[in-house]
């Protein structure tokens, strides 16, 4: 999964940039403000598990050996931002040391392997674990699936990634610059190889390693895991005080169309029942001229901005497509957080009514 | 400095007036403790002064149980014991790297608790004038190069670099690794990681050094060697705290001995000499065999095959 | 001379009686199992072994004395990210293969054994994008003017497309040189000189930190899990088998380094706060930029220009 340099056009690389380098910012802070003086040696010696474990060869039935990431693992144990730099620092050797994952697509595999990855594993894993004993099985089952989903998310991100190269970056005579495999080929290859074969090595140690640390050494795993009980003995794990931010959901949203927008590029024709006036087929629908009503409706609103997805002069139709996407994807998310700010505001006040009552 | 060999077995609520609360009885910022002064018995010139330290590893597992003691300046200090018994919990208390869930360590005539290593300017005091040597090098040397770990302490303590870099020079070639000083740490022997760990600490120049068994897992000739320097230093004026099984050279390298007995209790204090001749109580505490004896200055047994015993 | 024995009087249990004879499984001349290659522990230890040698021939070559060796690793490092951004801008194969051509010149120049440079760089990553990337040279991947039809299917030419094997090429040319620009870096600096730029360059100290510790701590975990491997090899009487029981092998070695990994930071954590850690990350190394390196960099700078220029030409 590990993307080399000279897949990625430098715009590409750069936008992977611009992502991943305030989100590892960010997760230095949080780090640190969990563990204060501890995050140093802790993350360093966490990257180097991370790295070890890239290097390990889990045996596959068939007689060929797989690599896993050890990001789902690590997200469990410490958290999902200190696993987010653990990755980001195994791949920086990956990529100094070893030549392997590349120094330009440094950005878009940090995306890939150490935020997508053990955020999406985690958070499977939470909703699957529930409230249940540290040393529960049903912790290992959440363990397994998260491994198992996160490494696919990863996958179908870096498919989506190395199959836009050819539509948006090709020479004059239409040859593609960098990967030439389109979407519909590269999300298909990627996610077969991930679904069948890596998703399991990473799912495996995933939750091998919690069965491991749930037998010998269970206390390392109660930092993240605050307010669970250790066994079935103990005290009823506390409800889950936590509510959703707005600001988390609208990230979490923005995040998930980002990731799935360019789909759009796979479809051929346009979406079902969107379709213009003059573009119906008449014919097809058994109809001798265009419905009065939608003829009339049709055309009610022109001042669109980026009317049918691209610019005004119709140049770019693919770049013109992504801008759209930014721009609608932005203004949702916007949306998204006031409605949910609103939400949070009313609530207060109605609790806050509720107790002078 | 004539010692008298005492044996005392202290407990939590016997012996000396207890300076310390369990109990929280100053207002809700204040720790238990947290203003008890100098014990009054403490002697004069005493560096570190310990009364009643308790701990236990996770709440579960007792590593000292009311264990009281006093470091005065200049003296070579052993502590002596079984492993398992608290040695290196009590180094690490006098450290400040792990705080007693019970009784009072006072460094220097100040307190010392977490929260009053949490103030820049007594961590900064403190770390200072206390440097430790662990017993496992490879988790003490941890910088890319042996010239940025011995300087790291400097650095951390807010000198120069120019500064750290004469010193740092200086330490090598007093131990004899300038070769060593742009190699990386896995490059080097166990002999040499610990004269690199050695210097690290050295550099910050510290009053007093505390040893967790340092000669463990080295070859003769560098043991031979780490035995002179630690008498060197002593000589120098530092004050020397080692945590060691090892009998032999015990003359050598310590002016007093603390035993601890394997229920973490102190239960010797006297010099090397009293403490090696009390044959039933190095037998009590599990550091001698039944059939060890001494020659000369050498305190051994000789191996004998199984089936001895029955 | 009399040892120093100091053991505890408790009772040793008997010494098991097998223990004590000969085994008469294993035959001397070896002719019980078969060897097999691809085993996952053979893969992992030379994976171990692999990386530990290469780091040390690394350090060798970076001490040596060549051109790049001598240039400030901050001009390397950025001169590094210029070129890189060049290659990736670069339409054509032509120029491609100039850059190519530059940077075994430089790698010459700096002292590093050309047999090795190239057969690094072409080893791994463009033989295997070559491999991966040759469906793409067809025109089902990629249309257009076909060069060599291979058969049809139904009722349209299906072949190899000029564009296809353009892209194919770009595609392979790419990574060499990028692999090689990397390796170049790499092989003239030293590790620590290494992070050092990247500081430079604005990572934050607090990363630069960790780093540094990782790849220290990168060895000796790594002994570690040799360790583990090798009691396991020296075990396994015939055939590895790629089962359940090797896969739990697996699992309980990464548990076991992951258990380790937690023991050893809270060791480095108390080593660090005893010399006076607070959080505040600070190291040693210092630069000063000299006259030669400016030089450098401009005579990068100028080398992305042409090469870019050289582009543009082509492409009209």
């Amino acid at each position: 999964m590990h993307i080399p340099d000279g897949y990625l056009s430098p715009a590409t690389c750069t936008v992977g940039y611009v992502v991943a380098v305030p989100t590892l910012a960010v997760a230095a802070r949080k780090v640190t403000a969990v563990v204060k003086t501890r995050n140093v040696p802790m993350l360093a010696v966490f990257a180097a598990t991370s790295f070890l474990i890239m290097m390990f060869n889990v045996p596959i039935p068939d007689g060929t050996t797989a690599h896993a990431v050890g990001g789902a693992i690590i997200a469990i144990c410490l958290g999902p931002w200190a696993a987010t730099i653990a990755v980001a620092v195994a791949l920086l050797f990956q990529a100094l040391l070893f030549g392997d994952g590349g120094v330009l697509s440094y950005g878009v595999n940090v995306v890939n392997m150490a935020i997508i990855l053990p955020f999406v594993a985690l958070g499977v894993y939470r909703l699957l674990a529930g409230r249940s004993p540290l040393t529960s099985g049903r912790r290992v089952v959440a363990a397994f699936v998260g491994g198992y989903v996160g490494i696919n998310a990863a996958a179908l991100a870096t498919g989506i990634e190395l199959g836009i190269q050819p539509e948006l970056f090709t020479d004059s005579t239409g040859a593609p610059l960098y990967s030439p495999y389109h979407l519909g080929q590269a999300i298909p290859a990627m996610l077969f190889a991930h679904l069948t074969v890596a998703g399991f090595c990473e799912a495996v140690l995933t939750a091998g390693v919690l069965l491991y640390l749930q037998r010998a050494n269970v206390t390392s795993l109660v930092p993240n895991h605050r307010g669970i009980p250790v066994t079935a003995g103990d005290a009823p794990a506390t409800p889950a005080r936590r509510r959703l931010s707005p600001g988390a959901v609208a990230i979490g949203f923005v995040v998930l169309m980002v990731v799935l927008s360019p789909l759009g590029l796979l479809a051929p024709g346009g979406a079902f029942g969107e379709d213009a006036a003059s573009d119906l087929d008449l014919g097809s629908l058994g109809l001798a001229a265009v419905p009065a009503g939608l003829a009339r409706y049709n055309s009610f609103w022109s001042h669109a901005l980026l009317g049918d997805y691209g610019f005004a002069d119709g140049q770019n139709p693919n770049l013109g497509y992504i801008v759209s996407a930014i721009v609608g994807i932005v203004v949702v998310g916007a949306v998204i957080f006031g409605i949910g700010k609103l939400v949070q505001v009313l609530s207060r006040r109605s609790g806050a009514a509720s107790v002078d009552a | 400095m004539a010692a008298d060999r005492r044996r005392r077995d202290r407990r939590p609520d016997e012996g000396q007036a207890p300076q310390h609360a369990h109990a929280p009885q100053h207002g809700p910022s204040d720790g238990p403790g947290d203003h008890a002064p100098l014990p009054a018995d403490a002697p004069p010139d005493a560096l570190f002064v310990c009364r009643d330290l308790t701990y236990a590893y996770l709440d579960r597992f007792p590593a000292l149980d009311g264990v009281s003691m006093d470091l005065r300046a200049g003296e070579r200090l052993a502590l002596l014991g079984a492993n398992g018994c608290g040695k290196s919990t009590l180094l690490k208390v006098l450290d400040g790297l792990v705080h007693p869930t019970g009784g009072t360590f006072h460094a220097f005539g100040h307190l010392v608790t977490e929260d009053n290593l949490e103030d820049e300017q007594f961590s900064t005091g403190f770390r200072s004038r206390v440097g430790f040597v662990f017993q496992n090098s490879d988790a003490q040397v941890f910088s890319p190069t042996v010239r940025e770990e011995v300087g790291f302490g400097c650095l951390q303590l807010g000198m120069s670099p120019d500064e750290t870099r004469a010193r740092v020079d200086d330490v090598l070639a007093l131990l004899d690794i300038t070769t060593l000083a742009d190699r990386a740490p896995f490059q080097l022997s166990g002999g040499q990681k610990k004269r690199v760990a050695i210097a690290s600490v050295l550099v910050m120049n510290p009053e007093v050094l505390l040893f967790d068994e340092p000669t463990a897992a080295l070859d003769p000739r560098t043991q031979a060697w780490l035995v002179d320097l630690i008498a060197e230093l002593g000589a120098a004026g530092k004050s020397i705290v080692l945590a060691t099984h090892d009998l032999d050279t015990l003359d050598t390298i310590a002016t007093r001995c603390l035993v601890l007995s394997e229920e973490h209790r102190v239960v010797a204090d006297g010099t090397p000499h009293d403490v090696l001749a009390d044959r039933d109580l190095l037998l009590s505490v599990n550091l001698v065999h039944e059939h060890s004896h001494r020659h000369g200055g050498l305190l051994h047994s000789h191996p004998h095959g199984s089936g001895h015993h029955d | 001379m009399p040892e120093t024995l100091l053991v505890a009087p408790r009772e040793r249990p008997a010494t098991p009686g097998w223990l004590l004879q000969g085994e008469v499984a294993m035959c001397p001349c070896g002719c019980i199992g078969r060897r097999t290659t691809g085993s996952f522990v053979e893969k992992t230890l030379t994976g171990g072994a692999d990386l530990l040698r290469q780091v040390m021939f690394s350090e060798d070559v970076a001490a040596g004395r060549g051109f790049l060796q001598r240039v400030d690793p901050r001009a390397k490092l950025v001169g590094l990210l210029v070129l890189l951004v060049s290659a990736g801008l670069l339409h054509s194969i032509v120029t491609l293969v100039v850059m190519y051509a530059g940077t075994v010149v430089v790698a010459a120049a700096s002292r590093l054994p050309l047999g090795f440079f190239v057969r690094r760089v072409w080893l791994f990553i463009p033989v295997f994008t070559l491999v991966a990337a040759l469906p793409a040279t067809f025109s089902f991947v990629t249309p257009g003017h076909l060069v060599w039809t291979t058969w049809t299917w139904h009722g349209a030419p299906v072949g190899i497309t000029a564009q296809g094997l353009t892209a194919v090429g770009l595609v392979v040319s790419r990574v060499a040189v990028s692999i090689s620009l990397v390796l170049l870096l790499t092989l003239t600096t030293p590790w620590i000189k290494l992070l050092a730029a990247l500081r430079a360059v604005g990572v934050p100290r607090v990363f630069i930190v960790v780093i540094g510790m990782a790849y220290r701590y990168i060895f000796l975990l790594l002994s570690a899990v040799i360790e583990m491997y090798e009691a396991r090899k020296v075990r396994t009487l015939g055939m590895t088998r790629h089962d359940r029981a090797a896969r739990q092998f697996v699992s309980a070695t990464a548990g076991a380094l992951f258990g380790k990994a937690s023991t050893l930071s809270e060791e480095v954590h108390q080593a660090m706060v005893a010399r006076g850690y607070r959080g505040d990350a600070r190291t040693l190394e210092g630069f000063r930029l000299r006259a030669q390196d400016l030089v450098f960099a401009v005579g990068v700078l100028v080398c992305a220009a042409l090469v870019l220029g050289g582009d543009r030409l082509l492409g009209r």
